[in-house]
């Protein structure tokens, strides 16, 4: 694990702060829903044999399915469930299907989605509606090996609590990647960035929010430009969001103009940013996934002097989550699966770049030794080399009010 | 009890349709939800670039196609041109897009093979050549996709055996008596012909102000169409920010109501055969409906046509090569390194081609059987009464469809289930059977049932040994475009099927939201493959009958 990995020499000490204060509040919250028997888990298991698990998710990329069917004939040999992946293209889809049954009238094992993959504001949604089944997290018995304190956003999903409604199941963190060959001097910071696009018009953008990229992008820039950052873990009312955003909007004023296109226009998600990097015409893109690139890297779609960073007092990072609704048929075998998800050899292999390359959610340091060994991998190219600190998310509020905000100005 | 039948028919379709609208109409009175959308700036901004781009390419399409058609026709050569449509119509519409801006982009091949030559870039340009802020890409594509469709309606209308005969004779009178060619095209085959390719016509106009996936990859940005901001509103997971999407569909759905109808009025306004024998009124209706210069050469020989076919081939040429590309720097004319990983996906997922077959074949013969049986059946007012009914699902934006099938398909406990899923895509794919059914029916001349009767024979005799044997090629169309449309159904199967049924389109656009071009072409490819092979059997069953072989009168088999 040599990425994300929080450092305790994290050179922000409000980046630090916010996540002791998190941790702390995460640790003290974790018994409230954590009290459940764990004698029960056998009983789970043999529910959960003969079941067949229809877990939606991303099926965006060609090694996130790969891992998947790998981990169906894996759970299919020891736990006898059938894991069937129900390939989507965004998670909202599925939200809202599980809210349609739920208006229809569907009783608790009459629906059609056993597990999801989730978080943020599809998570907050699905908890506010009611939508997901009792919390199970916490009785999972590889819950123990969750890095909570390290990574407290394994608990707290955009600043809504999990409750246990939720397993985490990786990690993410904003992460920028460019040639090196034509960007030798990578910025650090949103006001290196401003420099570098004033040296090279035209050459740098992010996609138009609401995209969840862009939108990060902007949380980015506010986080490193808000007088107070503390009041981003409030919820936002209107007198926060005009005193903490002033002056995101005067650096966006300011860089606008340099940007693709002379920030007239933005390109719809990360990929169109990836593609457009990869021919030539920016020159630097943004993902989540730190090891995005290194996986390009290997895929031949991008070359081998591609290199990735974070800035150097920290970018956004969360987590990612899988979770049962409320009518889910197979309860037992959900969680199961998430279970094995959490498993070090299934982490561990999710982690390793030749075959996904998503961050762990567990606390390597804390696994047996055995265990451990199976995290060790060589050096990739494109890879994150010094991981920054991860930064909390503002509260998940923040979000809409941020977008409908930037759209006013912006997107018109 | 001769109603009956009819009756039956008319409510199988509608009760349904009728059932899905419901739904979706009490999602509408949503107050809040229209103060949302008002207060929204994008929206009024979204709703003209929606209004510019729909009006622009549909009516860039009409033209095309007066012209397309009368310089194949005057030379003869529309079989000839017509038997390549197919391919041209297979080509699902977002291939189109991506293989347009691979060639347009600042960084596409256009600007590569005279980089830096001639240009001096060894960077892409700050070029505006895509998702251009007027439009003007997303209208291009439009008008690629959707000449080759009316042209296919268009050729089961001309290839018809009797009509081709009796314009072909008309036409031949007009220059006897001194026309040019094309002035007897235009006064003559054309008022005929533009009627009976009004739904069609609405069809094209209602696809293009309700495009997504084309005006994603293509359209403008900032802001972009309405129906992409109403497709984001609803793929949101909250609640008011649905609703929102939902009354801006609602929105979209009364503009294209409205376009509709004028469209309608402008093009199929006048009967086409009471025309006839009218010299001075035919006169004065020709030309109200198209400029002159449509119908002049003003191209050289077949110069539209073969610029269409061309742009084509280089969609179809830029996309093999996007498929095998990896790194590919700017201005290196081909790729750096070169991969196969994008086929070796779509080989793995072959076994969605055989769901996808179900489900084409079925839901194109429930509605080849019903359009068939209500055409026969149904007393012509009532098939003129019901047809705009039948036609909504064309017209209304899909995403609404959707919201109403869905929550039909949940109360009736048919979600996740194949009959469900064929079910709707049925409701998906009918109008398209039907359109492409009617002209053909409508200008069944009724005296030969009367001819049939006076010889003594009955009514499956006339159907089987003279109507149906003449309409066979718009039969046969009819069920290959059904299937085209099944195949490409995404949200329905999605919704209705419960994610649990994967087809080569929603394989396609999952693996899209990754957006790797490589894969996004490969599997463009695959969306062609099966269209197309339903495309050439509809064309081989619906081959012309050699008539000259046949005895007149005594057609014995």
């Amino acid at each position: 694990m040599h990425f994300n990995k929080t450092t305790t020499a994290a050179t922000s000490s409000v980046g630090l702060n916010r996540r002791q204060t998190l941790g702390v509040l995460a640790a003290t919250a974790m018994p409230a829903w954590a009290q459940t028997p764990a004698s029960s888990w056998a009983e789970t298991l043999r529910a959960a044999r003969g079941q067949t698990v229809y877990f939606n998710a991303w099926a965006g990329s060609e090694r996130i399915n790969a891992y998947l069917q790998w981990a169906a004939a894996e759970l299919q040999r020891d736990f006898g469930i059938q894991l069937q992946h129900v390939k989507i293209s965004d998670a909202a889809d599925v939200v809202k299907r599980v809210r349609a049954e739920k208006q229809a009238g569907r009783k608790d094992t009459e629906g059609t989605v056993d597990l999801i993959w989730i978080n943020g504001e599809n998570f907050a949604a699905m908890k506010q509606g009611g939508l997901l089944s009792a919390p199970f997290a916490a009785n999972l018995p590889n819950f123990q090996w969750v890095d909570a304190v390290g990574k407290p956003t394994t608990l707290v999903d955009f600043s809504v609590p999990t409750d246990g409604l939720e397993s985490p199941w990786g990690m993410a963190q904003l992460t920028f990647f460019a040639d090196a060959k034509r960007l030798p001097q990578l910025p650090q910071s949103m006001n290196e960035l401003l420099a570098l696009a004033r040296s090279q018009p035209g050459r740098i953008t992010y996609p138009r929010p609401p995209n969840f990229h862009g939108t990060t992008f902007v949380k980015q820039a506010l986080i490193e430009h808000a007088p107070d950052v503390k009041a981003l873990a409030q919820p936002v009312t209107a007198a926060a969001l005009e005193a903490q955003a002033a002056p995101l909007w005067r650096f966006l004023d300011a860089l606008h103009p340099h940007l693709w296109r002379g920030g007239k226009q933005f390109p719809q998600n990360s990929a169109a940013v990836r593609q457009m990097m990869a021919d030539g015409e920016l020159v630097m893109a943004l993902t989540f996934n730190p090891n995005e690139a290194a996986n390009e890297i290997a895929a031949k779609r991008l070359p081998a002097t591609v290199q990735s960073w974070q800035f150097a007092k920290g970018t956004i990072g969360n987590t990612h989550f899988v979770a049962i609704p409320y009518n889910a048929p197979s309860k037992a075998g959900a969680q199961v699966v998430a279970n094995f998800l959490l498993s070090p050899a299934a982490q561990a292999r999710k982690a390793d770049i030749d075959v996904w390359g998503d961050p762990t959610v567990l606390d390597v340091a804390r696994l047996p030794a055995a265990e451990r060994a199976r995290f060790q991998s060589t050096p990739h190219a494109g890879q994150v080399s010094h991981s920054a600190p991860a930064l909390p998310e503002p509260h998940a509020s923040w979000v809409d009010a941020l977008e409908k905000e930037w759209t006013r100005r912006y997107g018109v | 009890m001769k109603l009956l039948g009819p009756l039956l028919l008319a409510l199988i379709a509608a009760v349904p349709i009728g059932a899905a609208l419901w739904a979706v109409g009490a999602q509408l009175l949503d107050a809040q939800a229209w103060h949302a959308l008002w207060a929204d700036p994008q929206t009024l901004r979204a709703w003209g670039m929606t209004m510019w781009t729909g009006l622009a390419s549909t009516a860039l399409v009409w033209f095309t196609l007066a012209h397309v058609l009368a310089s194949g026709f005057i030379r003869q050569q529309l079989g000839r041109w017509l038997s390549r449509v197919p391919a041209l119509l297979a080509t699902p519409h977002a291939a189109m897009a991506i293989g347009l801006v691979l060639w347009l982009s600042p960084s596409g091949w256009a600007l590569r093979l005279v980089s830096p030559g001639l240009t001096g870039f060894d960077a892409p340009p700050p070029w505006f050549t895509t998702q251009d802020p007027w439009g003007l890409g997303l209208i291009l594509a439009l008008w690629l996709k959707e000449v080759p469709f009316l042209l296919w309606v268009a050729a089961t209308q001309m290839q018809r055996e009797d009509l081709r005969r009796r314009w072909q004779a008309e036409y031949a009178l007009a220059q006897t008596l001194g026309r040019t060619p094309a002035q007897a095209f235009a006064h003559i085959v054309w008022p005929q012909l533009a009627p009976r390719l009004r739904w069609p016509l609405l069809a094209v106009l209602a696809y293009g102000l309700t495009v997504v996936d084309m005006a994603l990859i293509i359209g403008p940005a900032t802001p972009p169409t309405l129906a992409v901001l109403a497709w984001q509103r609803l793929s949101d997971a909250d609640l008011l920010t649905q609703s929102q999407g939902v009354v801006a569909a609602g929105w979209l759905t009364g503009t294209l109501l409205v376009a509709c109808v004028v469209t309608g009025w402008l093009v199929g306004a006048a009967p086409s055969r009471r025309m006839l024998g009218h010299g001075k009124r035919l006169k004065l209706a020709a030309a109200t409906r198209l400029p002159k210069a449509v119908f002049l050469s003003v191209w050289p020989s077949n110069g539209m046509w073969t610029t269409i076919l061309t742009t084509y081939i280089a969609v179809w040429f830029a996309l093999t090569v996007g498929s095998v590309s990896g790194v590919w720097p700017f201005p290196q004319v081909w790729p750096e390194l070169w991969t196969l990983n994008a086929w070796q996906q779509v080989a793995s997922s072959a076994r969605t081609v055989w769901t996808t077959l179900g489900l084409g074949v079925a839901s194109a013969s429930v509605c080849l059987l019903w359009s068939v049986a209500w055409l026969e059946l149904a007393p012509r007012r009532w098939q003129q009464a019901m047809q705009p009914w039948f036609l909504l699902p064309l017209v209304l934006p899909s995403v609404l469809w959707v919201v109403g099938l869905y929550s039909l398909a949940l109360h009736t406990r048919l979600e996740g289930q194949w009959l469900g899923l064929s079910l709707a895509h049925a409701v998906m794919v009918l109008p398209y059977v039907l359109l492409a059914l009617v002209p053909a029916y409508q200008a069944v001349d009724p005296r030969q049932a009367a001819l049939v009767a006076s010889l003594g024979h009955g009514r499956w005799v006339y159907l089987w040994r003279v109507k149906w044997p003449l309409l066979k090629r718009a039969i046969a169309s009819a069920w290959a475009v059904g299937f085209a449309v099944s195949v490409a159904q995404y949200l329905p199967t999605l919704y209705v099927g419960a994610g649990r049924f994967a087809t080569v389109t929603t394989e396609a656009v999952t693996l899209a939201a990754g957006a790797q071009r490589s894969l996004m072409s490969a599997y463009a490819a695959l969306q062609m493959l099966l269209p197309i092979a339903a495309f050439a059997l509809a064309a081989w069953l619906g081959r012309p009958r050699r008539f000259e072989k046949i005895a007149p009168m005594k057609a014995t088999p």
